[in-house]
């Protein structure tokens, strides 16, 4: 065990992919990695957001008509053609002339407003405002088993009754040979709901689920600031540069002994 | 074939004739009456109480107040005269140059005085105009019609004038007389006002104030108690336009005595009774009732009487002559008639007139009360509770009144003192003697006992301080509960337990749960929602009314006829009318007579079985609440009234009108058996409340955080705050929707994990996610008034602005000044900054040689004001207003924003009273999250549910996480859920399984640190 655990090579399957939305599998890894690559992608992939904004009472926008002027974030314009306001409109464009961005002010006739944004990059720790991750989760992959025995011993109508005891749905009865089946073990919510109905029906240890501990099922969901994959990269060479600040440096190497194969290791070997 | 729901299922005749699933549905069927309250506080408001009393003063009794004595003699020539023919009140107005210029109160808020100049953008509506005359409050002359002499006493003429103006009336906000009375939304938007603001205070001196409501013993009835040695008491508190007295007769070893201010001692009452020309002892026993055991309590007084020789009535008056306290003052009728005679007539009971020296009325009600003393004595069941409510009313009928009253006095006495001087003067002839009419009188008193809340009045010996509030602005909803607050009649101070209990008698009328903790707690009550308070009515038809009905004249009846069995003795007002055979049928006959609209719809008729008499009343000052009448437990209001209702063909009065609804007073409320849902109710029902809710108030978040008003922004207090993201609560109650606390919230809604994090949370300490800080969790804006005067010295001297020298040694303090030596509106301000670069004269007192605006620099000291804020904090300068206060000098208004975030140690609370500090903010990735990445907003410690058991709490963060998930508004209530008009906890865990969550709103999440499950 000791020896597996540092050369494990964990794996990551993409189940799903979009700008800002990516869902993936991390395999053969622990608890420790999953948990850093979330606060990392939280807090310390840096993006770039407004941080100090002048105002003078000149000209930019002005509003001349009887209507109320939504001034939104598209009409900041930036001094540099590559840094440009999150645009939350969808690719496929049904609905882009409803989708304006975010509202900074409403201008009535007459009123008008000038002001100078300045934008910098930082880090969601200073202020959330740069975190690019709007929720970032995961949860263990559960092992479900159920008894097939014990679950024959109950009527159909007690396996119903069982299966929508739990709040999510994570078993179903299989409408021809009426046997009940786990069909979205994700599903489960590790509320332990079904496991209870089973203790009260007289069936303990109907089911056992565990949760796997080596493997892990995030959601990613991005601001918009950053792709959603881009940030599981951004966020992954994060985590690397701050382990890269870890590296034993290279005078301990007659140390080698005493850290082992640890030392190797944080050496880059 | 049928309608779905609560509808009642009608039949549909077909071939076979009888459709038996008709038949079959049961009769009764609960209508759902919530939408009467809308519809209630739509005719009635929140407010009405105080709106009514102003309404009813300015349109009746200040007509009434000003009719009692129009008329002024001068006392050396009874032909010269001056007479009152009418009073108005005008237009709220001030005068601009001689010239009425017509207000509104948000131009007096504004102001000291009035308001001018708002500097600089920031378009605010207010006049720019620069008044020379100040207005204080938000007034409106009172004019009156006048008819008087003029001329020499040789040569007189009658002249008449209109609209004279006597003074001017601070105008409550929203009466009838206010400029905003029935404007609709736009209309008070235009004028600065917002809608949802209640009205029902004063403007005075730029600040809002209330008049509280009153708690006051019932005047004019008897109250039975014991005093201090445990003697048995009967007291009248009588009070009437002229005079207002209070009469005790006591049981004293074994005699009774009365006891009465002008009589320094206690006197016997049977002397009292000769002297009112009561001479035969056995008709007082017949009066009392001839039972054998009130003639034995009886017999020592009367002996006693006999023993100190009175006999006769001028033997008695000669012995109450000798007990009288002398008067100071001795008028002419005193002198001819006996200072005794007059206190009987005048003082003593007080309430009972005394029409051609016909004493017998008040005989009789001597009797009467000695007889409910001895009532009392017999059988200790009659004795009333003092702290029992339904003898309590509350005066919420204004204080106004009284005190205008007195000021209506005072300046009648002024005229009479102010008058006959000119016509002792030889130039009398020469002057208009309408000029000698004190304008000031009237309105500076009004204007000092409203602003200072000291109501004296000495003819009454009335001293209340504290009547007038400051209207708290902590929040939309605290300021309604203060309108609504009753204060009570006694000293705080007193450790009493008894006057604090919750009364049953209160139900449906004072809210049971609002009450302040601590020295007030008990005494200081709130309105419930549908109360409403009583004004006078006229008295005159209902008496007759009564006799109509078969009440039998006093005068007409013998003492030994006055207690036969069977006949009830009916008191009207606390006036003794007579008496009636068949009571029930009397006051059955009042009550349809009533629901039918033919008499007022406050008039309450009370049966008091024990003390065998009726008790009606018009007066005002009663608590009274609408109730459903129902028929041997059935409801009059109908399905289909309900649906009249929704579509707008019928009101909350026509309800009334129709005799479906009435309203009940306290007493009465002992006559009616009031089921609290239509399905409670049996045969003997006879009505049903309306909506069991509605016997709260409207307590939550008094001093919650949020807004104020949508004129919020425009207002002027000393100190204001609000929240920046102010959001309506997810699981709202119906009394939320009425008062209106989901258009002007207070507080935001969070997400909350119950459980214990990191050991900062201990003793109700919360955990706050610091992202959520980021993202506008818990911001407010902290709005600071200062004022700085521009003073003018006696030595015509005064302050002035200076351009700020950009070169000078301070120069980097005074960078936000603009070149007129003011703060320029939007800059950032710090501690020590200067905003105003003023100086003054150095030399204020002695006079200066040449011009005042000629004097050299040297002749001024610099007198700058510094900002003075908390270090290393950034404020802004929101608005600077520029108006001219009541001396007529500059003042200039500077409002300093500051907008925080919450901070270790910032109290916050949930509506359930679970406050807690903030003991640590903690970084989202820290936080814990869930398998579907939520994140709490803030974690609060289980500990704080067991011993408090907020049930209340657990539904709400239920009902919570059950509204966001499906996306509806959810409702919780102390009783909705049989009515339906509240989510159960059943519906709410199916809608949480719904959308995947557990029935009971627990969620399994992650450490934030460890990413591992809890």
């Amino acid at each position: 065990m000791e020896g597996a655990s540092y050369a494990r090579t964990p794996r990551i399957k993409i189940r799903e992919l979009k700008d800002d939305y990516l869902k993936f599998e991390l395999r053969d890894t622990d608890a420790s990695m999953a948990n850093a690559l979330r606060r990392v992608m939280i807090a310390e992939v840096p993006t770039i957001a407004i941080d100090l904004v002048e105002i003078e009472f000149h000209l930019r926008v002005k509003c001349m008509t009887d209507q109320t002027l939504d001034v939104t974030s598209k009409d900041l314009y930036s001094s540099d053609h590559t840094v440009v306001p999150v645009d939350f409109t969808d690719p496929a464009g049904l609905d882009s002339s409803e989708n304006r961005g975010i509202i900074i002010v409403k201008l009535r006739r007459g009123q008008e407003l000038r002001l100078r944004a300045i934008a910098r990059k930082g880090i969601g720790k200073d202020h959330a405002k740069w975190s690019p991750a709007a929720t970032v989760t995961f949860m263990y992959e559960p092992e479900i088993h159920i008894n097939e025995d014990l679950m024959e011993t109950l009527t159909l109508e007690e396996k119903r009754e069982w299966v929508e005891s739990s709040p999510t749905r994570v078993f179903d009865i299989d409408p021809v040979t009426q046997q009940v089946m786990v069909v979205d073990p994700e599903g489960y919510t590790y509320d332990e709901e079904v496991i209870k109905k089973a203790e009260s029906m007289g069936k303990p240890g109907l089911v056992e689920i565990s949760a796997k501990q080596d493997a892990f099922i995030f959601t990613v969901e991005s601001t918009g600031a950053v792709k959603s994959s881009q940030l599981l990269l951004n966020a992954i060479e994060v985590l690397k540069q701050k382990l890269d600040a870890v590296r034993l440096s290279e005078d301990t190497v007659e140390a080698d002994d005493q850290f082992g194969e640890l030392g190797a290791h944080m050496r880059g070997g | 074939m049928f309608s779905v729901g609560k509808q009642l299922p009608y039949p549909v005749v077909g071939d076979a004739g009888i459709d038996k699933q008709f038949l079959a549905a049961p009769i009764k069927s609960a209508v759902d009456k919530f939408q009467l309250l809308p519809e209630f506080l739509k005719v009635r408001g929140l407010v009405k109480q105080h709106l009514d009393s102003f309404n009813y003063f300015v349109k009746t009794e200040i007509k009434k107040i000003v009719r009692a004595n129009d008329r002024i003699v001068a006392s050396k020539h009874p032909n010269i005269y001056l007479r009152f023919k009418d009073v108005r009140i005008g237009e709220p107005s001030i005068m601009v140059d001689g010239s009425p210029e017509k207000i509104t109160p948000q131009t007096c808020r504004l102001s000291d005085l009035t308001s001018l100049i708002n500097k600089q953008g920031y378009s605010l509506d207010c006049a720019v105009k620069l008044y020379s005359v100040a207005t204080w409050k938000y007034a409106a002359p009172i004019l009156v019609n006048v008819e008087y002499i003029q001329g020499s006493p040789g040569q007189m003429t009658r002249v008449e004038k209109n609209d004279v103006v006597i003074g001017r009336m601070p105008i409550m906000l929203r009466s009838c007389c206010c400029v905003l009375y029935g404007k609709d939304e736009a209309e008070l938007a235009k004028l600065g006002e917002c809608p949802l603001d209640p009205g029902g205070y004063f403007v005075i001196k730029g600040t809002e104030k209330v008049l509280l409501i009153q708690e006051q013993l019932s005047k004019n009835r008897i109250i039975i108690d014991t005093d201090k040695k445990g003697n048995i008491t009967a007291s009248v508190t009588s009070s009437t336009e002229a005079i207002k007295s209070k009469t005790v007769v006591v049981m004293e070893n074994e005699k009774i005595w009365l006891l009465l201010n002008q009589f320094p001692k206690k006197v016997p009452i049977m002397v009292v009774m000769k002297a009112m020309g009561m001479e035969s002892d056995q008709e007082v026993v017949q009066m009392v009732g001839r039972d054998p055991r009130y003639s034995s309590l009886l017999l020592p007084s009367i002996e006693e009487c006999a023993k100190s020789g009175v006999y006769t009535k001028e033997q008695a008056l000669e012995y109450l002559e000798s007990k009288v306290k002398k008067s100071m003052f001795i008028t002419d009728s005193s002198e001819k008639e006996g200072r005794a005679y007059s206190v009987l007539r005048d003082v003593f009971l007080a309430n009972v007139p005394v029409h051609q020296n016909n004493f017998r009325p008040k005989c009789i009600y001597v009797a009467v009360m000695m007889r409910r003393m001895m009532d009392a004595i017999l059988n200790k069941d009659t004795m009333d509770d003092k702290d029992l409510f339904k003898t309590m009313i509350s005066e919420a009928k204004m204080w106004i009144d009284k005190f205008l009253e007195k000021n209506n006095k005072t300046s009648r006495f002024d005229f009479s003192h102010v008058i006959p001087k000119p016509l002792l003067a030889v130039q009398w002839s020469a002057c208009d003697n309408i000029e000698y009419i004190s304008r000031d009188t009237i309105t500076n008193g009004l204007e000092r006992t409203l602003s200072s809340g000291n109501f004296d009045i000495k003819r009454f010996k009335m001293h209340r301080k504290g009547m007038t509030q400051v209207l708290t602005r902590l929040s939309f909803i605290g300021t309604m509960g203060h309108m609504t607050r009753v204060s009570p009649q006694f000293e705080k101070s007193r450790k009493v337990s008894g006057p604090r209990a919750l009364q049953p008698s209160q139900w449906g009328m004072l809210c049971p749960c609002d009450t302040p903790e601590g020295e007030g707690c008990g005494l200081v009550k709130n309105l419930a929602l549908m109360t409403h308070v009583t004004t006078d009515e006229e008295e005159g038809p209902l008496i007759s009314l009564c006799y109509y009905l078969g009440v039998e004249d006093l005068e007409l009846l013998s003492g030994e006829e006055l207690h036969t069995p069977f006949s009830f003795l009916v008191i009207f007002n606390g006036l003794i009318l007579g008496k009636h055979r068949r009571p029930q049928r009397f006051a059955t006959s009042m009550r349809k007579l009533r629901r039918a609209g033919k008499i007022g719809e406050f008039v309450s008729i009370y049966v008091n079985e024990k003390q065998r008499c009726i008790y009606l009343a018009s007066d005002g000052g009663r608590v009274c609440r609408p109730l459903v009448i129902a028929d041997k437990g059935i409801s009059r209001v109908k399905e289909h009234h309900m649906k009249e209702l929704t579509d707008g063909v019928r009101t909350f009065d026509d309800f009334l009108r129709d005799g479906l609804i009435e309203y009940l007073d306290v007493n009465e409320e002992n006559n009616a058996l009031i089921a609290l849902y239509e399905g409670d109710a049996t045969a003997e029902t006879t009505h049903i409340e309306i909506e069991p809710f509605t016997i709260l108030g409207c307590a939550m978040g008094k001093q919650a955080m949020g807004n104020i008003a949508y004129n919020q922004l425009c207002r002027k207090d000393t100190l204001l705050y609000l929240l920046v993201y102010p959001q309506r609560p997810l699981l709202t109650t119906r009394t939320i929707e009425l008062v209106g606390y989901d258009k002007l919230g207070a507080g935001q809604n969070a997400t909350v994990a119950v459980m214990s994090y990191s050991g900062y949370d201990i003793e109700d300490a919360i955990v706050m996610n610091k992202s959520s800080l980021d993202r506008g969790f818990g911001r407010c804006i902290v709005m600071k008034k200062k004022a700085v005067t521009i003073q003018k010295y006696d030595n015509n001297t005064s302050d002035r602005i200076l351009r700020p020298d950009r070169t000078a040694d301070n120069a980097g303090h005074m960078q936000i000044l603009d070149e007129d030596g003011l703060a320029a509106p939007g800059e950032i301000i710090r501690p020590n900054d200067i905003y105003i670069n003023k100086q003054s004269p150095i030399n204020t007192r002695t006079q200066i040689i040449g011009s005042a605006a000629n004097l050299p620099d040297s002749a001024y000291r610099p007198s700058r004001e510094k900002f003075s804020g908390p270090e290393g904090e950034s404020c802004v300068v929101d608005r600077v207003i520029l108006c001219s206060d009541k001396n007529n000098m500059m003042c200039i208004n500077f409002l300093f924003r500051h907008t925080r975030r919450p901070e270790l140690g910032d109290k916050f609370s949930s509506r359930h009273g679970q406050k807690g500090v903030c003991g640590t903010i903690v970084q989202q990735e820290d936080f814990p999250f869930s398998e579907r990445g939520i994140c709490p907003d803030l974690i609060m410690n289980p500990h704080g549910f067991p011993s408090r058991m907020t049930v209340g709490k657990m539904i709400e963060l239920l009902g919570g996480k059950a509204g966001v998930s499906c996306g509806r508004f959810h409702y919780g209530s102390a009783f909705g859920e049989r009515s339906g008009h509240a989510d159960k906890v059943e519906t709410i865990s199916e809608t949480l399984v719904k959308h995947g969550f557990s029935y009971s709103g627990k969620d399994f999440i992650y450490s934030g640190p460890l990413g591992v499950l809890y």
